[in-house]
């Protein structure tokens, strides 16, 4: 029979908020993502790091999620696809997967999203090798990724042209 | 098309901003207070009698609120098909037999997910295991076990079919007779999977008063809800399905699943919600894969190519349950016999029940299977006769007007024109043989087309559609349709018929969908006909409204109907554009002058609205569909003759799928689906030994990557339009794309090394083995 592990009491900074919660030492950060902050948009679609679904910002790095213990995150700055858009206004990279229609069911979209939006920041100007690099770790079904990839360039571009 | 605004239009989707933002509430998010986590126990057998269940122990666990066998189960039967011919024949959870590994054998919720893996782990099952067999032709052996009995209309000697299809017409043998060259290949292919990003995923919740509602992943509520409710023993009216966004379905969450009649049974045991999620490796060994299908054809043709008589012997490999066995059979009849004109031809296609997992739909439904080995053959055909693959397909190609032999007509049909762009968009003939430069590099280049057709909304029972349209008192409107977003814009499309039908902009029309409770019926998003189906049942629906403004509008404004405009949420007469009411002010005058009556339309739609009934499954007698859907692919490949690899470089699509409500969206299903098929081509396989996977994860299921992205151009071929008030036509986009690639790829393989493929996937092992046997 299993004995319930202690709960230890935990500081996370999520989108710019902190939480004070209570967890046990095994529970991923995905878990403690959804299930006790209630952020369903950081998405779980295997559970052991193969389909980048439940990507994360750690200190603006993206990161998987369901392999990473929430207790590993205490004082990190943990950014979600919650987190992205300010007062309903989205920001570009989200303005631009709608524009060039790279969301089809939206299971990939936050992580793809944020994954591209932490290469934009390290990256402005990426080539489409470094779009790759960038989001093989992230797997979509219903697009083949063309739209995706016009997305991410076009954020890009877009951005490039504001400036 | 005349002067569209939103039809025909690269609309932004309605639900996008939803996804990008991680607000879109999707099953597995759903969190209810009170909420149970359940699991499902498994056979570890492909083949055994349950002697003794006993869960005594199981239920002392502390957490756990409810155990569940299939003792506790009204013993009531559920299929993908449920017909006289073929009932029927899978319980939810085992009775006295199991015939896979993975199958259902007891269900626990619990207070959390620990308590509920403990209780499994106590759950004592002792089995008597039984000989098991998991090819089909061996299956079909005399000495074979048996798994089911051989349907009782099956009267030759084979052992486990689950259905038999046949079609026949002209005279087989004197068409072979007339040909001048005549062969015949056998093809296999492969198990492969859906690789929905969201996972299967239940959440039930018995209330107090009798009422079931439940959330789940699936690809339409209507049809859940019926095999909920009569597996369960509950009137329809107790059932509720309400709609949550789904992460892809591709085919693989159409029918009942165990895991969502055991989430409902729990709950209703337990008085608590219960949520169901199959880890991804359940998904991976014990759901829903597509069916492999063995094809043998035997191909007649005349020295010039024309096709004279075509054969089919097709073996399916369902799994131990009929599942969608006996539709894949039939619908690989579907996908033989549009594309060209064959004068006598001969079909059997055989469903053989084997001691795998079931199987289902996958994108394609066959089509995939039956294509490749039709237009692999075809190119072997054209090669024999010194013709070329373009001249030998535009010879047989389908025109528009055509009647099909099943009394069907093609109507308006872009094949041949799919193939002649197709070919000058390419190059085509130029490009054979990599353009000439291939003779003596390591890496050699092809090219290879393939043909295809699809269906557009058929006539399973009862594929019709009802959409209410309700005018609200500012002139924005609320549309309440049955049709399910499995990512493929549903509610995108059907507010861009209602915007054009009634000059709304899009963002005045807000959509209630996919509710049992609140929503008029959809079948739902598997049978390739939202579109047609529920697009014209919403045209009518805005249709109504507009004759409901229109004919206020010319009391109030005393002009005739043909003399007003609809523009901007306004009603105003042609030429004098301060005479308008808003429609604002028409819905008060409505309510004002007849008699308090509000402004709301309702619309329906069935395809073959005067045919009685689906074609027959086994003979494929009857109408099936008014819309067939054609295209041409191409795929330009490297193939490394030192590894074996092959590069898809270039997919071509040319498609006539009618006319794209949004031809935005409509790229997209193209992409996906030359996606699907590169996966399914080189890198996806299902590895199974003796009912076992051995390849449960994305690691070792390979999935392409943004790495794989294919280059992919479409071509529309329109041959429909859309006109205000009048019906539409418009064909499908969502499964069709995914077959002629596969055989444009072998077929550009064999242009590039001369190595025959005749399985998939084309792997480097067999490219390496075919160029040994040259060198």
């Amino acid at each position: 029979m299993r004995t319930k592990p202690s709960k230890r009491l935990l500081e996370l900074t999520i989108n710019g908020e902190t939480y004070e919660l209570a967890v046990e030492p095994q529970e991923t950060l995905s878990e403690v993502l959804r299930n006790r902050i209630g952020l369903t948009g950081v998405k779980e679609g295997c559970g052991t790091g193969e389909c980048g679904s439940c990507t994360v910002l750690v200190e603006g790095e993206p990161v998987l999620g369901c392999l990473l213990l929430a207790v590993e995150c205490e004082r990190k700055r943990v950014e979600t696809i919650e987190g992205q858009a300010e007062e309903g206004v989205l920001t570009p990279v989200q303005q631009a997967f709608l524009e060039k229609g790279a969301v089809q069911c939206g299971f990939c979209t936050p992580g793809m999203v944020l994954a591209s939006t932490a290469l934009l920041k390290r990256r402005p100007n990426p080539s489409e090798e470094e779009i790759q690099e960038a989001l093989e770790g992230h797997l979509c079904r219903c697009t083949g990724y063309n739209k995706i990839m016009e997305a991410v360039l076009h954020a890009a571009s877009s951005a490039a042209d504001k400036r | 098309m005349g002067d569209l605004e939103y039809v025909g239009k690269r609309i932004l989707r309605k639900d996008g901003p939803e996804k990008v933002t991680g607000q879109a509430v999707y099953t597995v998010d759903l969190q209810l207070k009170n909420m149970l986590v359940g699991r499902i126990l498994r056979s570890p057998h492909a083949h055994a009698r349950i002697v003794r269940i006993d869960t005594t122990r199981a239920r002392q666990v502390p957490g756990v609120k409810a155990v569940i066998t299939g003792k506790d189960t009204l013993g009531v039967k559920h299929g993908f098909v449920e017909t006289p011919r073929y009932p029927a024949d899978q319980y939810p959870l085992a009775m006295d037999k199991v015939r896979f590994i993975g199958e259902e054998v007891a269900a626990v919720a619990a207070t959390d997910v620990y308590a509920a893996d403990e209780a499994l782990r106590l759950i004592e099952v002792e089995y008597e295991p039984l000989p098991a067999v998991f090819d089909p032709e061996e299956a079909m052996k005399p000495d074979a076990p048996e798994i089911h009995p051989t349907h009782p209309k099956v009267k030759e000697p084979v052992m486990n079919i689950g259905g038999k299809t046949t079609s026949e017409w002209g005279d087989i043998e004197a068409g072979f007779k007339e040909a001048d060259y005549v062969r015949e290949d056998r093809f296999e292919s492969h198990l492969r999977t859906h690789g929905y990003l969201e996972s299967q995923a239940t959440v039930a919740s018995f209330e107090p008063d009798g009422k079931l509602n439940v959330w789940t992943s699936s690809q339409g509520p209507f049809l859940k809800r019926a095999k909920l409710a009569k597996t369960l023993g509950l009137p329809f009216s107790s059932v509720r399905v309400l709609k949550t966004y789904v992460g892809g379905a591709f085919g693989g969450k159409v029918d009942l699943f165990s895991h969502e009649f055991c989430a409902a049974l729990l709950s209703m045991k337990a008085a608590r919600p219960v949520k169901i999620v199959a880890t991804r490796e359940e998904v991976f060994t014990a759901f829903k894969h597509g069916q492999p299908l063995i094809v043998t054809v035997k191909t007649g043709v005349k020295k010039d190519g024309t096709l004279v008589a075509q054969q089919y012997r097709v073996i399916n490999n369902p799994g131990a349950y009929r599942g969608s066995g006996v539709v894949v059979i039939f619908l690989a009849w579907g996908f033989a016999m549009p594309p060209y004109r064959i004068p006598n031809f001969k079909y059997e296609g055989y469903s053989v029940f084997t001691n795998n997992p079931v199987r289902t739909a996958q994108r394609g439904h066959g089509a995939p299977q039956l294509r490749f080995a039709v237009e692999s053959q075809l190119d072997m055909i054209a090669e024999e006769l010194g013709l070329d693959p373009i001249e030998i397909r535009l010879k047989n190609a389908r025109e528009s007007g055509e009647q099909l032999p099943n009394g069907d007509n093609v109507h308006n049909c872009g094949l041949k024109d799919c193939i002649t762009e197709i070919a000058r968009h390419t190059d085509f003939h130029h490009a054979r043989g990599g353009r000439g430069e291939n003779s003596s590099q390591r890496y050699k280049k092809g090219i290879g087309i393939g043909v295809s057709s699809y269906f557009g909304g058929s006539l399973i029972y009862p594929n019709s559609s009802s959409v209410i349209v309700k005018m609200n008192d500012d002139g924005s409107v609320t549309l309440l349709t049955g049709a399910l977003d499995i990512g493929q814009g549903a509610e995108t499309i059907h507010s861009q018929i209602v915007a054009e039908e009634l000059k709304i902009p899009m963002d005045e029309i807000q959509v209630i969908a996919a509710d049992t409770e609140t929503t008029p019926v959809d079948i739902g998003s598997w049978i390739s006909g939202n579109a047609y189906v529920c697009g014209n049942a919403t045209r009518v629906a805005a249709g109504n409204v507009r004759k409901q403004l229109l004919e206020l509008a010319s009391q109030q404004l005393e002009a005739s109907i043909d003399d007003l405009v609809l523009k901007d949420k306004k009603v105003y007469v042609a030429g004098s554009p301060s005479k308008a009411l808003t429609y604002g002010e028409l819905v008060a005058l409505s309510i004002q002058t007849r008699r308090g009556d509000p402004i709301i339309g309702e619309g329906h739609w069935r395809t073959m609205r005067d045919e009685p009934t689906h074609p027959s499954l086994a003979t494929t007698k009857g109408r099936w569909t008014e819309n067939y859907a054609f295209d041409a692919q191409t795929a330009e490949v490297e193939v490394d003759t030192e590894t074996g690899k092959v590069r898809l470089l270039r997919a071509v699509t040319a498609h006539d799928c009618g006319f794209p409500i949004n031809p935005l969206l409509v790229e997209g299903q193209i992409d996906g689906q030359v996606s699907m098929a590169l996966g399914h081509a080189f890198m996806e396989e299902i590895m199974m030994e003796e009912g076992r996977t051995l390849n449960p994860n994305w690691l070792d299921y390979r999935m392409p990557c943004i790495r794989n992205i294919a280059p992919s151009e479409h071509i529309d071929v329109i041959t429909e339009q859309y006109t205000v008030g009048q019906p539409y036509r418009t064909k499908e986009v969502g499964e069709g794309y995914v077959s002629a690639i596969l055989a444009a790829i072998a077929n550009a393989i064999y242009d590039a090394v001369g190595v025959r493929l005749f399985s998939t996937p084309f792997t480097p092992e067999k490219i390496l083995r075919g160029l040994s046997i040259y060198s």
